[in-house]
């Protein structure tokens, strides 16, 4: 593959990186990503990626846009209220970089559905806002293998991590099960500042941009926690749990679970 | 290095409250079992001194817990106990007794609202104090 005059310019602050240079931008542009969630942290990922040239990125939602979205949807708009989140954001990286191949997915991720959504993908991003969601991605990428860059947001604090599947920890090895429903609350019944998902969302970004480029340090074994009103980052150390249920020694999930038929029979 | 910061959730958090409340005015005592810098579990114990001021553990419910704990694949990461009257910090005696390489947290009921600290002793000398943190997002 060769660039075209006007990708050299669009590129050219990457490739005078010797980190990433002409090789690393060619494998960023053969790259695909998949984007669980089209929100908070979805849109900053997909935007980020988008300019950064990724050359496919598959994103799936089934909401659609809402006024109460745009305080820090940062993909959608007034032009966009009303219809799927994921068409809305497909419009806005396809206007920032037409390199960019978005395939954009109006539907629930289930247990049922995961596996043939992903497998074609090299990295998954996580930007669910549900426990259920979050458990179901991680238990597919642990089964498929598949690197996951996973990320949360709370009112001010936001967490990020990154699973590499047979080297290092999962989901499940920080955290075993799902919090009982309604321990945890939703950014919708507890808020969260409309800036936050932008920071957590481009960390995010930039441990795939690493992944691609195989440069640098990733969140292996490591959880990193923003908090906005302090501002400050601490890394948290985590090991991966022999005996964890999905990538333990003996893991006793092999089939997927959906947790969200106990969340939603009790709310 | 020892690390200086422990993350535990939020309903760990709670039960050692609760439990230092139940057992008031004696001092609470328990073990928190984790991976790395990660509380995940937690084993109220009992103070066989019944004491206000001190706690000593039941040394066969200790040994009960820690083989519970590795048959978990965890590790005893931390060791948690009250202080009735005093601030959250160690007493002399539990800085000349900080055996372990573990943090030691001590939940205060000394004021209206309970105060929970964590502290790495290390060489049975030199107190410092880590980061509690509750995150779960």
């Amino acid at each position: 593959m060769e660039f075209t005059e006007e990708q050299i310019q669009r590129y050219s602050r990457h490739i005078i990186l010797s980190e990433v240079g002409g090789k690393g931008q060619k494998k960023l542009l053969s790259a695909k990503v998949f984007i669980v969630g089209a929100g908070g942290l979805g849109c900053p990922v997909g935007y980020y990626l988008t300019a950064a040239g990724v050359g496919t990125i598959g994103i799936i939602d089934n909401d659609t846009v809402e006024l109460s979205n745009l305080q820090r949807q940062i993909a959608h708009s007034i032009h966009t209220l009303g219809i799927p989140k994921v068409e809305s954001a497909k419009r806005t990286f396809e206007a920032l970089n037409p390199d960019v191949r978005i395939v954009a997915i109006k539907d629930r991720i289930t247990k049922e559905n995961i596996i043939d959504l992903i497998k074609d993908y090299d990295i998954v991003v996580d930007g669910s806002d549900n426990f259920p969601t979050r458990y179901l991605v991680n238990d597919a990428c642990v089964m498929l293998g598949k690197p996951l860059v996973s990320g949360a947001i709370l009112r001010f604090e936001g967490q990020v991590t990154t699973i590499l599947p047979g080297e290092g920890h999962c989901y499940r090895c920080l955290f075993e099960e799902p919090p009982p429903p309604g321990l945890v609350p939703s950014c919708q019944e507890a808020g969260v500042l409309g800036v936050l998902p932008g920071v957590v969302g481009a960390l995010q970004a930039t441990e795939v941009l690493k992944l691609i480029l195989g440069k640098g340090e990733v969140l292996k074994n490591e959880l990193l926690i923003y908090n906005a009103l302090n501002t400050s980052f601490r890394k948290i150390k985590v090991k991966r749990n022999p005996h964890c249920p999905v990538c333990g020694d003996n893991p006793t999930i092999k089939e997927l679970i959906d947790y969200s038929e106990g969340y939603c029979a009790i709310r | 290095m020892p690390s200086d910061k422990i993350l535990i959730p939020e309903d760990i958090i709670r039960e050692m409250i609760r439990h230092s409340r139940e057992v008031y005015p004696e001092e609470a005592c328990g073990i928190l079992a984790g991976n790395a810098d990660v509380v995940k579990g937690i084993y109220r114990m009992t103070n066989i001194e019944h004491s206000t001021v001190s706690y000593l553990m039941d040394s066969r419910e200790q040994f009960r817990v820690m083989k519970d704990i590795r048959e978990k694949g965890l590790e005893m990461i931390g060791i948690y106990h009250s202080h009735t009257f005093s601030e959250a910090y160690p007493s002399q005696k539990d800085i000349n007794l900080a055996f372990y390489d573990v943090a030691y947290l001590i939940v205060s009921l000394a004021t209206s609202e309970p105060v929970i600290k964590a502290y790495r002793i290390l060489d049975q000398r030199e107190v410092r104090e880590m980061e509690i943190l509750t995150a779960r997002v």
